[in-house]
């Protein structure tokens, strides 16, 4: 049976758990391909206008696939982790991909996967419940999770070490090493897809910067810095936003020069997460130089090498006059 | 303590009436104006919910007006309106506001802090048999402005002189303000109902029907929504609201989920087969039993970037396509104009009107 996953949302965090468990299953798993134009232009036909960017591309690569698999595989991520949520939108994306595609029951998997009232168990179960849409024997299942739970860990351990989800996946080349560093910041959807980013991680590279993102911190070291912000929010990824901003605010890493954000514009956990971080920002002493960067359909590649640009200009000089501030020869 | 809070339609009524009882006084914030929305939308986070700029005005217009405190309640996701408070909070800090920020929030996020904030809005002392006593007549009240609500919308278009519909109810709403004992209360029920059911009736009867759902905050303040559902009365429709805060305040409580509720989100099912936060699922379910009770049509009023009702949104195409159902969806934020609204409030009548003539014709063949 072929297995259609659509590469956008939360593909980036789950692909090689989702790939190895329905593999092991017995599905034939087929990717769409990178986003493109293309893909792009689909999901905007498809979407309602005022759906954010990031599901817009999730239903260009839902048309990639729809007529070339015989099941769709949009489970309902509730949750990922206890006691938090992902946003409204994903928890709803089954629902808007079966309405908008006309899709019958039979034609998409889109079982609840849900961490947040009673842990990762909970979640267990719902994926076994997938499972057996393939077969019944339910020690299958279970081996398919343990190895798939194996392959994630494994690839979570790789992010962690800095190499970036496209890497793995497409085997696209890795970065130049640099001295400086950005701490980009973002959900997984837009720091990864380096069409929607307009190959912002390679621009940032080639001026001169390596990129720290939330998947490269230590997850204790986030949920750590998180627990001090007095209500985190119910989002996951936010959360992991937030804790990795707060972590570098408030124990800084000399090598990371500043604090790039990608939001995107219809984006409702943005919208305050962004605006938190904003203000943290701000009320910092010698605070990072912090860019918010506005993704979406109307985004132009020219203005944001400008945005970037400026924003170096910007970490530059603070540096220098930092420097000259506490160099020992400055005049006191 | 002087506390202000947000408005919601009447909900400085239902307050009035429950505060002086407790000893705390309470600093309604004035009625929202555009000044309002111009404050909340120039402190607000600009792609924030048009509800969290709208209430942040709210609450620096009532300490202008002299308040000290604000309340405000939180929530448990997975929506943003149970964030709105935290970044409210530090927004008025930054802004240089010396107030104390009380947010009532869920148990889910500790006991004692709940304790706390209840204890805080109920004047310090909490005094069970007291509070009891207020929390009831306070909750008649708010159904009681809320039946009120739901006449005018229904009477509206069947009315003679809806001047005369509004100065009942208004008045009725008025007098709310002072009330005191709960026989006072009922008195004022009484000759509300009595004045309502003597206005003289138009002798037609097969209006247009039209059911309002969405978003609770947009849905219900007419301050913010242009009056959407006076338009529409206005232009002969009768319109049914299906958003309610008392049934809100009810479902926060498991057990008290009302049957029409759990019946909406069976509705919803074929279509959203969740809860996605806020009144996304409720939208849908509302909208098919509409189409189910004959409804012309369906006027769906949200936020913009409102995300349970983008949801339910994406959805409702089908909705409306399998129960052949007009929906009209309207997007609210600071940047709404009033007179495009009209007009497509207009248009969408003008469809339902002809819809019914057409059928009407298709019968008669
Ligand atoms: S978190 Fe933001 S970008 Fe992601 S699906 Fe939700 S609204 Fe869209
Ligand atoms: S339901 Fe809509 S208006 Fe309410 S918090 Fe969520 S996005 Fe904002």
């Amino acid at each position: 049976m072929k297995v259609g996953i659509p590469r956008g949302l939360l593909f980036y965090r789950f692909y090689f758990f989702w790939k190895t468990f329905l593999e092991e299953l017995g599905a034939e798993v087929i990717t769409s391909p990178p986003t493109s134009r293309y893909i792009v232009q689909k999901g905007l036909t498809y979407g309602i206008e005022e759906i954010c960017f990031p599901v817009k591309v999730f239903l260009g690569h839902v048309l990639a696939l729809v007529d070339r698999v015989d099941l769709l595989f949009v489970p309902r991520m509730v949750s990922f982790y206890p006691g938090e949520y992902n946003c409204p939108k994903i928890l709803g994306l089954p629902d808007i991909v079966r309405n908008l595609f006309h899709l019958s029951p039979e034609q998409i998997i889109d079982e609840e996967i849900n961490a947040r009232n009673r842990g990762m168990r909970e979640a267990e179960m719902g994926l076994i419940r997938l499972g057996e849409r393939f077969t019944s024997n339910r020690r299958k299942i279970a081996q398919a999770l343990q190895k798939a739970e194996k392959v994630h860990r494994e690839y979570r351990q790789q992010l962690q070490s800095g190499v970036l989800p496209e890497t793995l996946i497409d085997g696209k080349q890795s970065l130049l090493p640099k001295e400086e560093k950005v701490l980009l910041l973002g959900h997984t959807y837009l720091l990864n897809d380096s069409y929607i980013n307009m190959n912002v991680i390679e621009k940032i590279n080639q001026l001169g910067y390596s990129i720290v993102t939330p998947d490269m911190v230590p997850e204790d070291r986030i949920r750590l810095f998180l627990k001090k912000v007095p209500k985190p929010s119910f989002w996951t990824i936010s959360n992991e936003i937030l804790g990795t901003a707060l972590s570098y605010l408030k124990e800084r890493d000399p090598k990371v020069k500043g604090l790039v954000h990608l939001v995107s514009f219809e984006c409702g956990p943005d919208s305050l997460v962004g605006e938190l971080i904003g203000r943290w920002v701000k009320k910092e002493e010698q605070s990072l130089p912090y860019l918010r960067l506005e993704i979406d359909e109307h985004t132009g590649e020219a203005g944001l090498v400008t945005r970037l640009e400026a924003f170096v200009d910007m970490m530059r000089w603070r540096d220098s006059n930092l420097e000259s501030h506490f160099s020992p020869f400055a005049a006191s | 303590m002087r506390a202000t809070f947000p408005h919601l339609l009447h909900l400085d009524i239902v307050l009035g009436i429950l505060y002086p009882t407790l000893g705390v006084e309470i600093v309604p914030p004035p009625p929202i104006t555009s000044r309002t929305i111009e404050i909340g939308v120039e402190h607000a986070p600009q792609n924030a919910c048009f509800p969290l700029k709208v209430t942040l005005g709210n609450f620096v217009e009532g300490i202008e007006r002299g308040a000290d405190t604000v309340f405000m309640a939180g929530g448990v996701g997975p929506c943003r309106f149970g964030y709105y408070g935290q970044i409210q909070k530090i927004i008025l800090e930054d802004l240089g506001y010396d107030v104390q920020f009380v947010l009532i929030d869920h148990p889910r996020f500790g006991w004692r802090p709940f304790f706390q904030a209840l204890k805080t809005m109920a004047g310090g002392r909490f005094s069970f048999p007291r509070v009891k006593k207020a929390v009831s007549l306070a909750w008649k009240a708010l159904v009681f402005t809320e039946e009120l609500e739901t006449q005018r919308r229904a009477l509206r278009c069947q009315v003679v002189n809806r001047a005369e519909l509004d100065m009942v109810i208004d008045g009725a709403l008025q007098s709310l303000r002072k009330v005191e004992s709960g026989s006072e209360f009922e008195r004022i029920k009484k000759e509300a109902w009595s004045d309502l059911s003597a206005l003289e009736r138009k002798k037609e009867n097969n209006f247009l029907k039209v059911g309002i759902v969405g978003e609770i905050y947009i849905a219900q303040e007419t301050r913010i929504n242009f009056q959407v559902e006076k338009l529409l009365g206005d232009l002969g429709v009768y319109v049914h609201n299906s958003v309610s805060t008392a049934q809100y305040v009810l479902n926060t409580f498991p057990v008290l989920k009302s049957k029409e509720k759990l019946e909406a989100w069976e509705l919803a099912r074929p279509y959203l087969k969740r809860f996605v936060g806020g009144e996304g699922i409720d939208t849908v379910g509302s909208t098919i039993r509409y189409a189910q009770e004959g409804f012309d049509g369906v006027v769906h009023l949200y936020p913009f970037t409102c995300m349970p009702e983008i949801v339910a949104k994406s959805v409702l195409t089908q909705v409306s396509r399998d129960f052949d159902l007009p929906v009209l969806h309207l997007a609210i934020d600071e940047h709404a104009g009033e007179a495009g609204l009209v007009t497509r409030v207009e248009a969408f009548v003008d469809v339902l009107e002809r819809r019914r003539k057409y059928w009407k014709k298709a019968e008669g063949e």
